[in-house]
C-alpha cells in the first residue's frame, strides 16, 4: 500500500451493544454479580447447546451500518473463528468473516475529512481472564464467563488516520453516533480499540496495539508508540512487526508477541445459525429508526438558530447537550443559550469531572438562570456561581436569588457611591492607574464587585468607575 | 403395535411400573451379551413410570403414555450421562433435555437408556467406539457388526420383544447403515424437521434426528411428536410435517450407479427382486442416474463433516465438563493437549486432523469451500430427478454386515467408501429410510428410499408398500 502522510493509523473498534440479553442466549448482558453467576449452558459452550441470534443486536448493528453509509450484505451469515484460548468456551468465536454485515462505510470528521471504513460486523465477546498475581507473576488464571457472549460490533477503518489526535476525534465522533442511535450506553457498555500504527521513517512497518479503552488512553498510547518508533529509528534500530499492549499505569506500550505470519483461524460457516436475509423491507424499517445525527443537527443549528459553526458542532456532538440546548432555546435567546451551555456548563462539568448525564438539574433550572441573566436581574458572575452550586444540588435559581439577595445592583447612584469609596480607600491603585497601569483599573472594579458580593452591574460599574477616576485626576 | 400398547397402558391392562421393570431387566441381560447400551437409566425410568401411572389415574396421560424409548448417546438427556460414545465426555450429565426428548417426555414416553454409537457418530460400523466402550454385536451373528454409527439403536430395535422406538441420528448414513444390517426400519426425516437442540453435534449442517422401529406404522406417531419448529434451533423447519400421502401410483427411480460395481451380488439380487414385485403391482420403475453424487459424494461429505466436526470438538478441552487432568505446572496448550490426546479415540483424532486441514488458510478454498459448492450441485441433481419421480431407490449398504475383524482390517478410505450409497440423501437433507428387502444367509439386506424435501408422507406411503410385499 502507498502512504504519504508521516503517520498512518488504522483502528479496529469493538463496541458492546446496549441490549438486554447476550448475543446468542438469554443471559443478561449486564451483570454486577459474582463471577460466573450470569451464565447458562449456551454461553458456557456445553455440548448439545446451540446459539440463537438476539434480533435486537442485529437491529442495532444494522442501524449503525446505515448511519455510517455502509454497503449492506444481502444476507447475514456467521462464521466460526477457531483458536484455542481459555477465554473461549467453545474454542471458537462466532463472528463474521466472508460477508460482513456492512462494508465500505464512511465517517466524517469535524473538518470535513472522510475516514473510510473497511467493514462492520457482529461478534460475541469472549470471557474475562483474571490474573490473580498479574500477567507475568500468576501461576494460574481464573475465568469469568459473565460477559462471555455479550454482543459486540467490530468497526474496522482503512489506515487513513494521520495523527493520534485524529484517532481520538474519530472515536469521539463514533461514540456520538452510537449514542444518537441509542444502541450504546456509555455507562454500561465497553468500547475498546485495537490500533495499528506505522510511520514514514520506518517504511510504514506496522505495529499493532491491542485492547485500549478510553479516548484519552487511545491518544496517549498512539503518541507514545509514534515516539517509540521514531526513537528506535533515530538510534539506527528497526521497527519490528509485532503486537504490543498498552500499559495504562506505566503509560507505555509493551511487546506481547512478535508476529511472523498471520494467525490461521480456519474459518467455516457457522452451521447452527440459519442465514437471515437482509431484505429491502427490513432496511426500510431500520432506516426510519435512524434519528437526525450530530452532523445534520449541527448544520441545522447554524441555519435555524444562527449559531456559530463551532458552537453548533460542540452542542450537537453530545445528544444530551443538544437536547438540553433545544429545550432552553425555546425560551432563551439561542445564541446566549449556546454560548452559556458551551462555555459555562461544560467548564463547570469539566471542573467537577462530571458528564452531562450526571447533572441533577434540567432545562427548567437553566431557563430560570438564563432569563435572570437576560433581564439583567443578576450579573454574569452571580450566574456562574449559581451554576457551580447547581452541580451539587437541585434548587430554583429564581428563589435562591431572592432568598440570598443576589439581585444585581443597577442603580447608578448606588454604584457611584461605591466607586468613590473605593477610589478613596485604594490610593496606590489609583496612582498606578493614573500612571497608565490599566491592570489597576480592573483591580478597582474588582473591589466594587467584592463590596457587592458580585452583584454590581459590571458594564455600569465600568462606566461609572472611569468617570469617577477622571474627576479624581 | 404401538397404538395398541398405549391403549393397554392407559386402560391399566398393562401395569406400567412392573412392565418397565421387566423391560429394564431384559435390557440388562441383552446388554451383557450384545452391548447395545452405554447407560441404562433404571432409577429415572422407574420414577417416570410411576409418574405416568399417576397421570393415567387422573386421566391426564399424554399421547405416548408408556411407550418405551431408547436414545442414542449423542442426544442429551437431563441428568443422565451423555457421552456421545466418547471417554472424553465421561461424567457429562447435561442440565437439559434435547428438544426431541423433552417433547417425548411431555407425552409420557418412558426413556430407559442411552444407546451405543461410534464416538461422536464417527463411523459406519459402530466399531469406532470410545476408549473403554464395548463394540455392539449383531444379533444374527455376534462376530459381525451392527453397523453404525447408531448401532445400539438398531440392535435394541431388532431384539426387543417389547414395543419400543429408538431415537437415533444420522449425519452421513448413521441411521441407514445399522438399521439395514440389523434388519429394522430406519427413518431419517428432512434436515431441520426435528430440532437439533440437545444433540451433541458431529456436523451441524448434516445432523438429523430420526427413528428406528420394527413396523412402518409406528413411525408416524413418534415423528409427529418430535418434529416441528423449535426456537432453540434456528435451523429447525417452520413448516408442519405432513405424514399422509395417497399418491395413486408413485413413480419410482432406480439409482443406476447403486447397482453397479462394488455391490455384493446378493444385495443386488434382493433389490432387483423387490423391483420386479413393484413392477408386477403396476408401479413405474425406471433407471435414473446421479453421476455427480456418485463421483464426488463421499469426498464432499467427508470434507464438510470433518471441517464442522473439528470445530465442534474444540470445546472438549478438559474444562467445565467431561474428563479432566491435573493442570499443575502445565500451560493451557499443554493441558488441553494432554486431555485430548488421552481421551479421544483414533478415529476422533483422524477426523479432527482431516477437518482442521480442510479449513486451513491455503487449503480452505480448494477443500472446504469447494465441497460446499459441490454439495449445492448434488442437491440440484436430486431436485431434477424429483421433478419426474416420487421416490428414488437403491440398496442401503453395498454389503451385508461384515465381521468386526474384517472392518478392523479396512483402510480408512475403504471404510469411508462404505457410505457411498447413503451420503447422497444426507448431503441433500432429504428424507430417506431403509427397510428390509431380504437377507443373505440370515443377514439382513436393506433397501433405501429417498423422497424430496418435506415429502415424509410419500416416504411412509412407499415404506408401507414395501412392507406389504413381504
Amino acid at each position: 500500500m502507498k502512504f504519504s502522510s508521516d503517520i498512518v493509523i488504522g483502528l479496529e473498534i469493538h463496541v458492546e451493544l446496549d441490549t438486554k440479553t447476550k448475543l446468542f442466549c438469554g443471559c443478561k448482558r449486564r451483570t454486577t454479580e459474582e463471577p460466573n453467576t450470569n451464565v447458562c449452558p449456551i454461553c458456557l459452550g456445553h455440548p448439545g447447546t446451540r446459539p440463537v441470534l438476539n434480533k435486537k443486536a442485529l437491529a442495532s448493528a444494522l442501524k449503525l451500518c446505515l448511519a455510517l453509509d455502509c454497503d449492506l450484505s444481502k444476507e447475514l451469515i456467521f462464521s466460526r473463528k477457531s483458536y484455542f484460548y481459555p477465554d473461549m468456551s467453545k474454542n471458537f468465536q462466532i463472528t463474521q468473516f466472508e460477508k460482513p454485515l456492512g462494508s465500505k462505510g464512511k465517517l466524517q470528521l469535524k473538518k470535513g475529512k472522510i475516514v473510510n471504513l473497511t467493514r462492520i460486523h457482529i461478534e460475541e465477546d469472549p470471557a474475562a481472564l483474571i490474573y490473580p498475581k498479574g500477567m507475568k507473576g500468576s501461576s494460574y488464571i481464573l475465568i469469568d464467563y459473565n460477559r462471555a457472549g455479550n454482543p459486540l460490533v467490530e468497526i474496522v477503518t482503512e489506515p487513513e488516520l494521520t495523527s493520534p489526535a485524529e484517532a481520538r476525534e474519530f472515536l469521539n465522533q463514533l461514540v456520538s453516533i452510537l449514542t444518537y442511535l441509542k444502541i450504546f450506553d456509555i455507562n454500561t457498555c465497553t468500547i475498546k480499540a485495537d490500533v495499528n500504527v506505522s510511520i514514514k521513517e520506518g517504511n510504514y512497518q506496522r505495529v499493532e496495539i491491542k485492547n485500549i479503552s478510553g479516548f484519552k488512553e487511545l491518544e496517549k498510547a498512539l503518541t507514545y508508540e509514534v515516539t517509540r518508533q521514531k526513537t528506535l529509528l533515530r538510534r539506527g534500530l528497526k521497527v519490528k512487526m509485532e503486537t504490543r499492549g498498552w500499559n495504562e499505569a506505566g503509560k507505555t506500550t509493551i511487546s506481547l508477541r512478535t508476529k511472523e505470519t498471520e494467525a490461521d483461524y480456519g474459518y467455516i460457516i457457522e452451521p447452527d445459525l440459519s442465514t437471515i436475509d437482509i431484505t429491502d423491507e427490513l432496511i426500510e424499517v431500520m432506516q426510519k429508526e435512524i434519528p437526525e445525527l450530530a452532523q445534520q443537527k449541527s448544520e441545522r443549528f447554524v441555519k435555524e438558530y444562527k449559531l456559530d459553526k463551532v458552537d453548533a458542532q460542540v452542542m450537537a456532538m453530545e445528544l444530551e447537550l443538544a437536547d438540553l440546548f433545544e429545550k432552553v432555546a425555546e425560551k432563551i435567546d439561542p445564541k446566549l443559550a449556546a454560548r452559556w451551555l458551551r462555555k459555562e456548563l461544560l467548564r463547570v462539568l469539566n471542573y467537577n469531572k462530571k458528564t452531562i448525564r450526571e447533572i441533577k438539574f434540567d432545562e427548567k433550572e437553566i431557563i430560570e438562570l438564563l432569563s435572570l441573566m437576560q433581564t439583567k436581574t443578576i450579573s454574569e458572575t452571580t450566574a456562574q456561581r449559581i451554576m457551580e452550586k447547581l452541580m451539587s444540588e437541585k434548587f430554583s435559581p429564581k428563589e435562591y436569588v431572592k432568598k440570598e439577595g443576589l439581585i444585581q445592583v443597577s442603580s447608578e447612584s448606588e454604584i457611584r457611591e461605591l466607586c468613590r469609596r473605593v477610589i478613596k480607600e485604594q490610593e496606590k491603585a489609583v496612582k498606578d492607574y493614573l500612571a497608565g497601569e490599566e491592570k489597576s483599573f480592573h483591580y478597582l472594579v474588582g473591589q466594587v464587585m467584592k463590596l457587592t458580593k458580585g452583584k454590581a452591574n459590571p458594564i455600569l460599574t465600568d462606566k461609572v468607575m472611569r468617570e469617577e477616576l477622571k474627576t479624581a485626576k | 403395535m404401538l397404538k395398541e400398547h398405549i391403549k393397554k397402558v392407559k386402560s391399566g391392562e398393562i401395569k406400567l411400573t412392573e412392565y418397565v421393570k421387566e423391560v429394564l431387566d431384559k435390557c440388562k441381560s441383552i446388554n451383557k451379551e450384545l452391548s447395545y447400551f452405554n447407560t441404562i437409566c433404571k432409577k429415572e425410568a422407574l420414577e417416570q413410570a410411576k409418574e405416568v401411572e399417576e397421570k393415567i389415574k387422573s386421566k391426564k396421560a399424554g399421547k405416548l403414555a408408556g411407550l418405551i424409548i431408547t436414545v442414542k448417546d449423542n442426544l442429551c438427556v437431563r441428568d443422565v450421562e451423555s457421552t456421545a460414545g466418547s471417554r472424553i465426555l465421561k461424567g457429562y450429565k447435561p442440565l437439559f433435555d434435547a428438544t426431541a426428548i423433552e417433547r417425548l417426555r411431555k407425552e409420557d414416553a418412558i426413556i430407559i437408556g442411552k444407546t451405543s454409537c461410534d464416538a461422536f457418530g464417527f463411523g459406519s460400523f459402530n466399531t469406532n467406539v470410545g476408549l473403554d466402550f464395548e463394540i455392539p454385536k449383531n444379533h444374527q451373528d455376534i462376530e459381525r457388526v451392527t453397523g453404525g454409527s447408531s448401532g445400539g439403536s438398531a440392535g435394541i430395535t431388532a431384539v426387543a420383544d417389547f414395543v419400543h422406538v429408538a431415537i437415533a441420528e444420522s449425519t452421513g448414513g448413521s441411521i441407514e447403515s445399522p438399521a439395514s444390517f440389523c434388519g429394522v426400519i430406519g427413518f431419517c426425516p428432512t434436515y431441520g424437521r426435528v430440532s437439533r437442540s440437545g444433540l451433541i453435534s458431529y456436523a451441524n449442517s448434516l445432523d438429523k434426528i430420526g427413528v428406528m422401529t420394527k413396523k412402518v406404522k409406528d413411525i408416524a406417531p413418534v415423528l409427529e411428536i418430535i418434529s416441528g419448529f423449535d426456537e432453540k434451533d434456528s435451523t429447525s423447519l417452520k413448516h408442519k410435517i405432513n405424514l399422509k400421502s395417497d399418491v395413486k401410483k408413485l413413480k419410482i427411480g432406480i439409482i443406476k450407479e447403486s447397482l453397479g460395481k462394488g455391490i455384493e451380488p446378493e444385495v443386488k439380487k434382493a433389490i432387483l427382486k423387490i423391483i420386479e414385485k413393484l413392477r408386477k403391482k403396476g408401479f413405474i420403475c425406471e433407471e435414473v442416474s446421479l453421476p455427480i453424487t456418485f463421483k464426488y459424494g463421499v469426498p464432499t461429505y467427508y470434507l464438510i463433516s470433518t471441517s464442522e466436526a473439528s470445530t465442534n470438538l474444540a470445546c472438549l478441552s478438559g474444562l467445565r465438563y467431561g474428563q479432566e487432568e491435573d493442570p499443575k505446572g502445565k500451560s493451557f496448550a499443554e493441558y488441553f493437549s494432554e486431555v485430548r490426546s488421552k481421551h479421544f479415540n483414533d478415529e476422533s483424532k483422524r477426523r479432527i486432523m482431516l477437518g482442521t486441514f480442510a479449513r486451513m488458510a491455503g487449503y480452505r478454498d480448494a477443500y472446504y469451500i469447494k465441497a460446499t459448492k459441490i454439495r449445492t450441485k448434488i442437491i440440484e441433481e436430486y431436485k431434477k430427478l424429483f421433478e419426474k419421480y416420487d421416490v428414488l431407490i437403491s440398496p442401503t449398504m453395498p454389503v451385508v454386515a461384515p465381521k468386526i475383524s474384517e472392518v478392523k482390517k479396512m483402510t480408512p478410505l475403504q471404510n469411508y467408501m462404505m457410505d457411498i450409497l447413503t451420503v447422497g440423501p444426507n448431503l441433500t437433507g432429504m428424507p430417506h429410510a431403509t427397510i428390509s428387502a431380504g437377507d443373505k444367509e440370515g443377514l439382513p439386506i436393506g433397501l433405501m428410499a429417498t423422497t424430496d424435501h418435506q415429502e415424509e408422507g410419500k416416504l411412509l406411503q412407499f415404506l408401507e408398500i414395501i412392507e406389504g410385499l413381504q
